[in-house]
């Protein structure tokens, strides 16, 4: 059986280690164009779309913001059972948090359970979990040497379905991956030639959900000289954990796993968020960044927020693109980023 | 028919005050006329409004209207103040357990913009800080912590975190960025417990996991300990308790005046009264003890109104259930103008309504107040209540204002209206209202005038 996962901060391991199939939300199927209500988010609507049209699914959403709460509520009052709302603690510095997280793994578990999976042994756990750093190791070796577009598509992957092929996605450089064309018709038609790679300015795309169908920006960006040297999005480069430490031999590896998510959020909905600032800011200067490229989804305050803190924390310019629709990006924005690139040359 | 008794315009309470005064009228340290909140104070909107002509509303008024001014004064004496923000209700309980301690809302600088009808510029300074329209009239907050012209900067900020409005977690957020220290404090997104958990009853008929209110009850503690050593002085649970009491006090106070306005035939307080009235619940305006006096003076009106058959509108009014507190206070006003009356409300802080146990553990208690909130839980639970209260008050119609770019609202409010439709058959509409809504006062108009004549035309068959 299937389960999406709509927040990078649920262990994937332990749904695998469940003998069920974890499935990146971010590379769903995308809903046919709806309208979306004023206010609401684009891509909370279309988990709850994803609800309806997936009903053999399960579909695990967070707390992290109060669009995905609320796509909760609709989708339970639609009547879809097999949806789990992970309750994410946004503070993180004290026990009771670090408590609240694990046990919301636990009752995951039951969830899972409930769905016909098996509980897995701690052994079957320890085995998951090594494959899935190993697959995290590719892939931070991986976008050490690939480019920006090649970057979000082997991030999607992993995040998707827990995947890193180096040989595939090597021999795809410079190809958007058949799995993952974008579904509307490309505004990108504006799009040009890309620049040549030397001269290009240095940015930052940072902020919330970048679905498969809105990777045209990476070639706009290209096209108006700017190049994405952190991919700061979800899911990207922010949501990679770092390699797990060693188990003790008495250790449980379902606390250790719960530990290592909780440790290494690094996300906008925490308080304070000082995690993601931080993490930023040594990027920001290691990668030379320039300018930082904001992608907020329409509805979504609480990136949206954190333009101006962005602004003054990390002494870059920021453009706040915003994300109005799950089915590509819009030329107004093509046009605005080539202004933005054109203002940093 | 009985006659209505008038509400006044500004200029008409001048007239009022001077007869009461002549009459004898013995007013607390806040009191005077009305009309100088506009002088002193810029708070134009007052000469838009009508008010009830009551000594006991004249009391109210003024009570709400000086609080600035009040904390001032607390500081100048050598109180310390706390600034409590999101939870609504639940941190002030445990600050004014405290001798010593003040909390208020910065919240509450909501409403200034309305008051003061934006020359106060409040938004554009916040939207100056990198806050703009899109986010909630709470935005205010964030200018009046930058120009420090309205409500004293607090010597302590608290905030819940967590299953709040994502508008005011990240205000909140950009207030720290800017400067402010921040208390957080962890609020779980409230859940129906599992087959498997500890089952644990709220106040409001709600229940959740044990161990959701543990990790409540661990995070007030922490709270408690920052108030402490603010105040230089321990917050146990033996100086807890006897908060619990005195703010259960007040909630009792406050549910007789509900049950008395909302049960009655007619409408004996107006509505727009009536809002200010139950906002006193979620930090006592700044005075506990002075609070309780004006509950108790409004609710001796209401009572006396009642007893004689005079009200505040017409006999036929329709009886509204409101869901959701108003930007414009004019709003309320508006709804009697339409032939409808206020017979029931949830204004998103109902759990600072129901009464917090006193069987329990102080702490326990007042997590498992803090996890009743309708705010940090489904919509489907705000649906049920004000399914059950409508039923109670024999609500003919439903309002659900919207509040302008809150991230819950569009979500929220077709979800409520779905299911109190189902339920209930009551038609039910939407209102979006922002801070001064003169501009849409036509349309506000139309769209209360049509629901009230549907729940009249329903009368009928």
């Amino acid at each position: 059986m299937q389960v999406f996962c709509a927040s990078p901060w649920v262990p994937v391991e332990w749904i695998k280690a469940h003998s069920l199939k974890p499935c990146g939300a971010w590379i769903a199927p995308v809903p046919e164009s709806t309208a979306v209500p004023e206010g609401v988010c684009a891509f909370a609507q279309s988990m709850a779309a994803l609800a309806k049209t997936q009903p053999q699914a399960a579909l695990v959403l967070t707390t992290a913001c109060d669009q995905m709460r609320r796509a909760a509520d609709a989708v339970t009052a639609a009547g879809a059972s097999h949806v789990f709302l992970f309750n994410l603690p946004a503070t993180w510095q004290t026990p009771a948090a670090r408590r609240l997280y694990r046990d919301e793994v636990d009752r995951l578990g039951k969830f899972l359970e409930r769905l016909g999976g098996h509980a897995p042994a701690s052994a079957e756990l320890k085995t998951v979990m090594s494959d899935f750093d190993t697959q995290r190791a590719k892939l931070r070796s991986f976008i050490r040497r690939g480019t920006a577009r090649q970057n979000a598509e082997a991030l999607a992957r992993f995040f998707g379905d827990g995947a890193v092929n180096e040989a595939s996605l090597e021999s795809e450089r410079g190809q958007p991956c058949p799995r993952f064309q974008p579904s509307a018709p490309a505004a990108d038609e504006a799009v040009r030639a890309p620049a040549s790679k030397g001269s290009r300015v240095p940015l930052a795309l940072v902020g919330g959900p970048l679905l498969p169908a809105q990777w045209q920006l990476f070639d706009a960006i290209e096209s108006a000289g700017g190049r994405v040297v952190l991919h700061a999005t979800e899911p990207g480069e922010r949501n990679l954990l770092p390699p797990l430490p060693n188990l003790a031999p008495d250790q449980s590896p379902l606390t250790a796993l719960a530990n290592h998510y909780f440790d290494h959020c690094v996300d906008v909905f925490q308080r304070p968020n000082t995690r993601l600032y931080d993490w930023l800011g040594t990027r920001l200067t290691e990668r030379h960044v320039r300018g930082i490229v904001l992608w907020v989804h329409v509805g979504c305050d609480l990136w949206r927020a954190e333009a101006a803190s962005l602004r003054e924390a990390c002494g870059s310019p920021v453009l706040v693109l915003d994300a109005s629709d799950i089915h590509g990006v819009g030329l107004r924005d093509t046009n605005r980023l080539q202004a933005f690139v054109e203002s940093l040359q | 028919m009985n006659a209505v008794l008038p509400q006044l315009t500004l200029e008409q309470w001048d007239a009022r005050y001077a007869e009461l005064v002549r009459g004898g009228l013995r007013e607390p340290a806040y009191g005077g006329p009305l009309s100088r909140h506009v002088e002193r104070e810029g708070d134009l909107r007052l000469r838009q409004l009508r008010f009830d002509n009551s000594a006991a509303a004249l009391r109210l008024w003024n009570f709400l209207l000086t609080e600035n001014e009040r904390l001032r004064a607390a500081r100048d004496r050598g109180d310390r103040l706390v600034g409590t923000m999101k939870d609504l209700g639940t941190v002030p309980v445990l600050a004014y357990s405290l001798p010593g301690l003040r909390a208020f809302y910065p919240d509450g600088a909501w409403w200034t913009p309305c008051l003061m009808e934006c020359s106060d510029r409040l938004l554009q300074q916040a939207e100056a800080l990198g806050i703009d329209a899109s986010f909630c009239p709470v935005r205010a907050m964030l200018g009046a912590f930058h120009s420090e012209e309205h409500f004293p900067l607090p010597d302590l900020l608290v905030c819940s975190a967590g299953a709040v409005c994502d508008d005011f977690s990240a205000i909140a957020q950009r207030l720290e960025r800017l400067g402010q220290r921040i208390v957080w404090w962890e609020m779980p997104r409230r859940r129906p417990p599992e087959a498997h958990e500890a089952v644990c009853a709220l106040p409001g008929g709600l229940t959740a996991p044990q161990l959701q209110v543990d990790v409540v009850r661990e995070e007030l503690q922490r709270v408690a300990g920052a108030l402490g050593e603010l105040a230089g002085h321990e917050l146990d649970a033996a100086l807890v308790a006897p908060g619990i009491r005195a703010a259960n006090a007040v909630r009792r106070q406050l549910a007789a005046l509900r049950a008395t306005v909302y049960g009655a035939q007619g409408a004996p307080l107006p509505a727009l009264e009536m809002l200010v009235a139950e906002m006193l619940a979620v930090h006592f305006c700044s005075d506990r003890e002075e609070c309780l006096g004006v509950l108790r003076e409004l609710l001796a009106e209401a009572q006396a109104r009642v007893a004689v058959g005079k009200f505040v509108t017409a006999d036929d009014a329709v009886r509204i259930y409101w869901v959701n507190p108003v930007a414009d206070l004019r709003a309320m006003n508006l709804l009697e103008e339409c032939g409808g009356r206020l017979c029931g409300t949830e204004f998103m802080f109902t759990h600072a309504l129901d009464l917090i146990p006193e069987d329990l553990p102080p702490f326990e208690a007042l997590a498992r107040t803090a996890l009743a909130d309708p705010m940090v839980g489904p919509a489907r639970d705000r649906a049920r209540r004000v399914v059950a209260e409508c039923r109670r008050y024999r609500a003919e119609a439903v309002v659900v204002a919207r509040i302008p770019g809150a991230s819950h609202c569009p979500w929220e409010s077709e979800l409520i209206r779905g299911q109190v439709h189902a339920q209930t058959g009551l038609s039910a509409v939407e209102l979006e209202i922002p801070p001064v809504c003169d501009a849409l006062l036509p349309t506000l108009r139309t769209r209360l005038q049509t629901v009230i004549e549907i729940a009249r035309t329903r009368r009928k068959s």
